[in-house]
């Protein structure tokens, strides 16, 4: 437990390093937030237009949906900002021989790797997921309680920890191409189609978002939940978490293992 | 019992036969024929605590491959490496914590962070008490010049100010053994000489054990007591710096200045011609074979000699001489 405990404060201790490292180049976060926040509104245009022609998408009405659309970004920004530099192992550090120097470290590798994260630009999506939430929410006239944004602390944070596990368990591509970047890039957009409800798909992609990529627990059943839709779901979420890290460090062990033996 | 211990440590490395052409570029992407490249071919050496030893061959000799197999970034295909009572490859994390390690031109620092910055993570890292993490850093400072660099950020460093806190990064945690892969690569006299002090002070002091691979020969020449040699994936010699030279580099080199020379000197008794032209006259010979007397006399009948440098040969002539030796044959 210890062990757990040292790592996470490692962790933390690498991405303040990074995240002064970023601040130091201030213009290009602004600019990346600004078109990150662009892009979703682009989206959110999308949303709007469909909901011109119909009053309910799976009998989800446009705020519903718009709330649905907030939560998912919420956990996106801070999924972003925490586990970026997944995306950087195959090009950035085994392309140029840099992972050797994060193997000579007494740390696991995947520590700090996650903790050179640099995405600070993240935070205009969480931004925007939080402004859009809580918009909804008076809309809606959900009574914001205490508990609910407990809630919404606890579940954003397990929902961006269930995308990080999904990520890592695609980044081992990287110990086979150096284009795994886009790999993990094409597992990881799927996560839209947790951004609509369930209903409205078939049987194949719903299986596919709750049991193979699980993304519909990062936003789809937290919202179903604060909606006061009935879902027990939510609480699934946490185990979900829990088995999909599970399994993305054995898989990692045995990747970086089969890697040192080729030393390619 | 020997802080490093290799025993008939193998590495061959599967490689993909490239063919030529857009044609030949299919043909490997559908089936891929495999050459088995053997970088490591069965060496075995002892290290005991505190020794400074130079592991030296030319390219592609396998130095980084043996480094590599050491720290554990590599799996040996067969042998035994067992470095300060562990098996490297098995327990990387755990023997990360006792070792430093220097890779030519690749920094551990945070580029864009003060170095100081860098500093304190390696402190977090290897979890190195307070007092220790200051007395060391204080030290270092010293030795190596830091003050004025630890506020400034990596990438607006020199290469030698770079290295320098690279140096000190890797010995901030008190290792207990460091590999230095390279470490003097490009950097000009003063740093070099700067570098090479530290290393054999913290040796003294701490009785830290260093293996130095590099290709200036003058870093060997000044810290290393022991010289590891490879060549090909196999070591052709293993002993002490003088041993060394008393085993291959018996011979003097001597450079004679001359004037009016009246036909071209073509040969010399139990004496090789390095180099010539109208004013100098390189060769070399050995002790026991003739001397210099002799040589004088033979020479002066070809030209007027105004000056003699005699030198015994370096470890670069001597290096020279076996590596053409091996590729002889």
């Amino acid at each position: 437990m210890t062990k757990i405990f040292d790592n996470i404060s490692l962790y933390l201790s690498f991405l303040k390093a990074s995240l002064k490292e970023m601040l130091i180049y201030r213009f290009d976060c602004i600019v990346g937030m600004i078109s990150q926040i662009v892009t979703q509104l682009v989206e959110i245009i999308f949303i709007w237009i469909v909901f011109q022609n119909t009053d309910n998408l799976a009998g989800w009405n446009f705020m519903q949906i718009l709330l649905l659309y907030g939560v998912t970004l919420i956990s996106i920004g801070i999924s972003d900002f925490c586990f970026d530099a997944l995306y950087d192992i195959g090009p950035k550090y085994i392309r140029n021989g840099e992972f050797d120097k994060i193997l000579l470290r007494p740390v696991h590798p995947l520590i700090s790797i996650i903790g050179s994260s640099k995405e600070f630009t993240s935070l205009g999506y969480f931004g925007l997921g939080l402004f859009l939430t809580i918009i909804m929410l008076i809309k809606l006239s959900i009574p914001i309680t205490i508990i609910l944004i407990l809630k919404i602390i606890f579940f954003s944070i397990v929902g961006a920890a269930i995308i990080g596990a999904i990520n890592t368990i695609f980044s081992i591509a990287s110990f086979w191409t150096y284009r795994s970047n886009e790999v993990i890039w094409s597992f990881y957009r799927m996560y839209t189609f947790a951004q609509y409800p369930l209903d409205i798909y078939n049987k194949f992609i719903r299986i596919l978002i709750t049991v193979i990529l699980p993304f519909a627990f990062v936003a789809y059943y937290p919202t179903m939940n604060y909606l006061g839709m009935d879902s027990n779901m939510i609480y699934i979420a946490p185990i979900i978490m829990i088995i999909l890290w599970v399994i993305a460090i054995k898989i990692w062990n045995f990747a970086l293992k089969k890697y040192r033996s080729t030393g390619t | 019992m020997p802080i490093i211990e290799v025993k008939d440590l193998v590495k061959t490395y599967k490689i993909i036969e490239k063919e030529d052409g857009i044609k030949g570029y299919f043909k490997n992407l559908i089936k891929p024929k495999y050459n088995e490249i053997t970088a490591v071919n069965g060496i075995n050496f002892n290290i005991e605590e505190g020794e400074l030893v130079g592991y030296i061959g030319e390219n592609g000799a396998g130095k980084s491959t043996t480094i590599k197999m050491l720290t554990g970034l590599l799996t040996p295909t067969s042998g035994k490496v067992v470095v300060n009572g562990i098996v490297p490859n098995e327990k990387r994390i755990e023997n990360n914590k006792n070792i430093g390690a220097v890779f030519g031109q690749k920094t551990q620092l945070w580029w864009d962070l003060p170095v100081i910055e860098s500093f304190r993570l390696i402190k977090k890292m290897y979890k190195i008490p307070e007092n220790e993490y200051r007395n060391n850093l204080k030290n270092f400072s010293k030795i190596l010049d830091l003050d004025d660099l630890l506020e400034k950020q990596v990438k607006n460093l020199s290469l030698g100010q770079k290295m320098r806190c690279e140096i000190a990064a890797t010995f901030l945690h008190n290792p207990k053994i460091v590999y230095l892969d390279e470490p003097t690569i490009g950097l000009d006299v003063f740093v070099k000489e700067k570098i090479r002090k530290f290393i054999k002070d913290i040796n003294k002091e701490k009785k830290t054990t260093v293996v130095l691979t590099t290709h200036d020969l003058n870093d060997i020449e000044d810290v290393c007591d022991r010289i590891i040699l490879l060549d090909k994936g196999k070591i052709i010699f293993d002993g002490e710096k003088q041993k060394f030279k008393d085993t291959y580099g018996k011979y003097v080199i001597a450079e004679f200045i001359i004037s009016s020379k009246n036909k071209n000197v073509c040969d010399l008794n139990n004496a090789t011609i390095l180099e010539e032209n109208e004013k100098s006259l390189k060769i070399k010979f050995l002790h026991d074979e003739t001397t210099i007397v002799k040589l004088i006399n033979e020479i002066s009948n070809y030209c007027t000699i105004n000056d003699i440098h005699i030198k015994e040969a370096g470890l670069e002539e001597i290096l020279k001489e076996i590596y053409k030796g091996a590729h002889k044959c």
